[in-house]
């Protein structure tokens, strides 16, 4: 027998896997650490020869601008730091609007999809194919420029019963005057939260135990409506409504929705409405047939299969779908630069960064903020998504 | 031996074939329902007559300036052909819009090739040209290198710089987003947080915020002096953007492919390399292409908001056309329907492409 031939045990340092990994990850960082001392060393210098001075004290100083909508008090002699806060605050208005009111329209034209009318189901295919294929500056432009600007002036007022007006201007809404008396229903509406978390939980647990079903969606309707009506008039009715009213070219009181609001509301909900509808669509496609045959011949009525088949094993595809379109609607708000909605991105990169230069620190603290609500909703909708997913057994 | 030979199949009963059994059960099921069919039908009876007739019988078809716009109860087409060439190919030299035809008519036969070619051909020729198109296109339009006329980037415009901005920006970010996915599984902790935090640094932030980034930031990165074109910033941008959300189809596409693929290629002895553009690549690509796609069609759409910082693709031309001193009668909603139109044209047929594909791929049998 001969000798084995030696052989050498251990692989070139080369082609050793650790070592390798190493290599290439000093190697990277190596690079990084070149490409950012560029960029920091580049800035710096430009900075200096432009005369910016870095860091965050312009956030103190006066602004000494006007904008156009504002949930706080705001006026010219305010700080950078205010206009910040207000943006923000618009940002998240108009976010919060077109998020309840798109989640609204995507389900109902996703449940239309599978309307057993004919028609509906065209309507339905209709709306999402075209408003999901135009561009959503388009739609924002579209709605301001060619609807909103088109509506007859103060004087002739488009008008509900004398209540709610639509004008080029805006839209009028009556709002609410709370007087001394108001906390009591306050707390009658919390109260009344509280109680329908209560009772869900106890009909769920009792429902567990004995089997027993308590009409618990009517009853919440009751206590939901009931204790603040009670509260309500216990305390003398302690609102009053305040009716928007033309007075010369303008109409005071009531609640103004801007223009600007109004047309990317409308833009954000018709465009994510349309990917929402078909991310429900997709979710309800997603649930086998098998599914409701199994629940017809177990003899449970349709809607009762919708709600309680259908519904619960669409949502774990749809929920993950819900979470990156509210995202992008956080991210597409920004557009409201393009037509002059004061939110964040408008305030703050546009008006506030012109004024002071301070290119760096006002992109990081807005993209910061952006992250920082996407996250949070993303966090929100993990929280919601865990609770759908399937509990498979261990 | 008998052959068997089955009796001829009935038809069906007469009371569910036909136009009305179809109507009885899909637009008047139940009494709630045929109310709503009717009001639908009503809707549509009143509204579209007189939308027809704007858009087409009362409209104004011919002409050269607004004056032509003699019937004001019917659409100004006048407006959209007058500015159509700017729509289409900006402030670009008429005698030189050639250019930008051949650059658009390479990039539709290189996709064509690339489908119809035969596989190594494919590889050794539609692939190179594909990754070098941005690059000889910029040649071609910029003109100073060959000798043509220069044509500054500030004359680049219309819907063709939608177009080759979007192509431009996918064709960079396919092997730049591929590596990033590629980092994003590795094993090596740093490059795959590096990798995470890039990915979710484009996506997570507006596009707009990057494009003020790319406006107001990139210079202050560069040493002093250089001054980087406005258009070559966007074309970062734009690729950076897509890179982001392609890693993440891509990172889908790695996971859709089965382990056993991996396993394979190690037991042949395929090296890293050999193994993900050999083996893994062309399947991850297969699987992938649908979501790609979409993606694709969320870049084109978005390509639109370059409005917002000057650059004069599409729909900022329009704005430029709808506010010209010549052109105040109020025209945007023909002028956004004309965007509007051109645009859904793209995007739809894409996504039909799209699914058109997730059904070829599609080998469950569900339904």
């Amino acid at each position: 027998m001969s000798e084995k031939p030696q052989v050498k045990s251990s692989p070139s340092f080369f082609n050793n896997p650790r070592n390798r990994s190493l290599i290439y990850q000093f190697l990277l960082l190596a690079g990084l650490v070149y490409f950012f001392y560029g960029i920091i060393t580049n800035t710096l210098a430009n900075m200096e020869s432009r005369g910016i001075k870095s860091g965050y004290d312009f956030l103190f100083t006066t602004a000494g601008f006007d904008i156009l909508m504002s949930l706080i008090p705001y006026d010219a002699t305010y700080s950078y730091g205010r206009t910040f806060v207000v943006g923000l605050l618009n940002t998240i208005l108009v976010s919060t609007i077109g998020i309840v009111l798109a989640t609204i329209v995507g389900f109902l034209m996703g449940v239309a999809h599978f309307s057993k009318n004919w028609l509906i189901r065209k309507l339905a295919v209709v709306y999402i194919e075209t408003f999901r294929n135009i561009p959503l500056l388009l739609q924002i432009f579209f709605w301001y420029f060619a609807v909103l600007a088109t509506l007859p002036s103060a004087r002739q007022s488009l008008s509900i019963g004398e209540a709610i007006f639509l004008n080029v201007r805006g839209l009028y809404l009556p709002g609410l005057i709370a007087e001394s008396g108001a906390g009591f229903v306050y707390t009658a509406i919390g109260l009344a939260f509280m109680a329908i978390i209560f009772l869900t939980r106890w009909a769920r647990k009792r429902q567990n135990d004995t089997g027993q079903q308590f009409p618990v969606f009517l009853t919440s309707l009751g206590i939901l409506f009931g204790l603040p009506l009670i509260a309500l008039l216990l305390s003398g009715l302690p609102f009053t409504w305040d009716f928007p009213e033309l007075k010369g070219f303008n109409f005071r009181g009531g609640i103004t929705v801007i223009p600007e609001l109004m047309a990317l509301a409308l833009a954000l909900t018709v465009y994510t409405g349309a990917f929402i509808a078909e991310a429900v669509r997709a979710g309800v496609q997603a649930v086998p047939h098998g599914q409701t045959e199994a629940a017809r011949s177990l003899g449970l009525k349709e809607s009762r299969i919708m709600k309680l088949i259908i519904v619960p094993q669409a949502m774990r595809v749809i929920v993950p779908l819900l979470n990156s379109e509210y995202q992008s609607l956080v991210k597409n708000s920004t557009l409201a630069t393009a037509i002059g909605y004061p939110d964040l991105f408008t305030v703050f990169v546009g008006t506030t960064l012109n004024q002071t230069g301070q290119a760096i620190e006002i992109v990081f603290m807005t993209m910061a903020v952006y992250f920082v609500i996407n996250m949070t909703i993303s966090f929100v909708m993990n929280r919601f998504n865990a609770s759908v997913e399937l509990a498979e057994r261990n | 031996m008998k052959e068997f030979t089955p009796l001829p199949d009935k038809p069906a009963p007469n009371d569910v074939v036909g136009i009305i059994p179809w109507l009885r059960e899909n637009l008047f099921p139940t009494p709630l329902n045929s109310l709503v069919t009717l009001a639908i039908i009503a809707f549509f009876a009143t509204l579209i007559p007189p939308l027809f007739d704007w858009l087409f019988f009362s409209a104004n078809w011919s002409g050269t300036t607004q004056d032509a716009c003699t019937n004001k109860d019917g659409a100004c087409w006048v407006f959209v052909i007058a500015w159509s060439k700017q729509f289409f190919y900006g402030s670009y030299p008429v005698e030189e819009i050639w250019r930008i035809n051949t650059c658009l008519l390479a990039l539709i036969a290189i996709i064509i090739a690339s489908f119809k070619l035969h596989k190594d051909l494919r590889n050794k020729i539609a692939i190179p040209l594909f990754l070098l198109l941005p690059f000889l296109s910029i040649i071609l339009l910029d003109g100073s290198l060959i000798g043509l006329e220069y044509v500054a980037t500030d004359y680049w415009g219309g819907f063709t710089l939608n177009v080759m901005l979007a192509a431009a920006s996918i064709i960079v970010a396919f092997p730049l987003s591929f590596l990033w996915a590629l980092g994003r599984r590795s094993d090596m902790p740093f490059i795959r947080s590096v990798s995470v935090i890039l990915i979710e640094f484009f996506r997570g932030v507006p596009v707009l915020a990057l494009f003020f980034m790319g406006s107001v930031m990139l210079p202050l990165f560069f040493p002093e002096g250089t001054n980087v074109d406005k258009l070559l910033r966007v074309w970062i941008v734009l690729t950076l953007f897509m890179s982001g959300y392609m890693a993440e189809v891509f990172r889908g596409g790695f996971q859709a492919v089965p382990n056993g693929q991996y396993e394979a290629a190690d037991s042949l002895g395929l090296g890293f390399w050999q193994k993900t553009l050999l083996i893994i690549l062309p399947q991850v690509i297969k699987i992938s292409m649908p979501n790609i796609l979409a993606t694709f069609v969320m870049l084109f759409k978005n390509t639109t908001f370059l409005l917002i910082i000057g650059i004069f693709e599409m729909l900022s031309t329009t704005q430029t056309a709808l506010t010209n001193s010549n052109w105040l009668g109020g025209h945007s909603t023909e002028g956004y329907l004309f965007v509007a139109v051109v645009f859904w044209i793209c995007c739809f047929s894409m996504s039909m492409i799209s699914s058109s594909i997730e059904r070829k791929l599609d080998t469950s049998h569900r339904n």
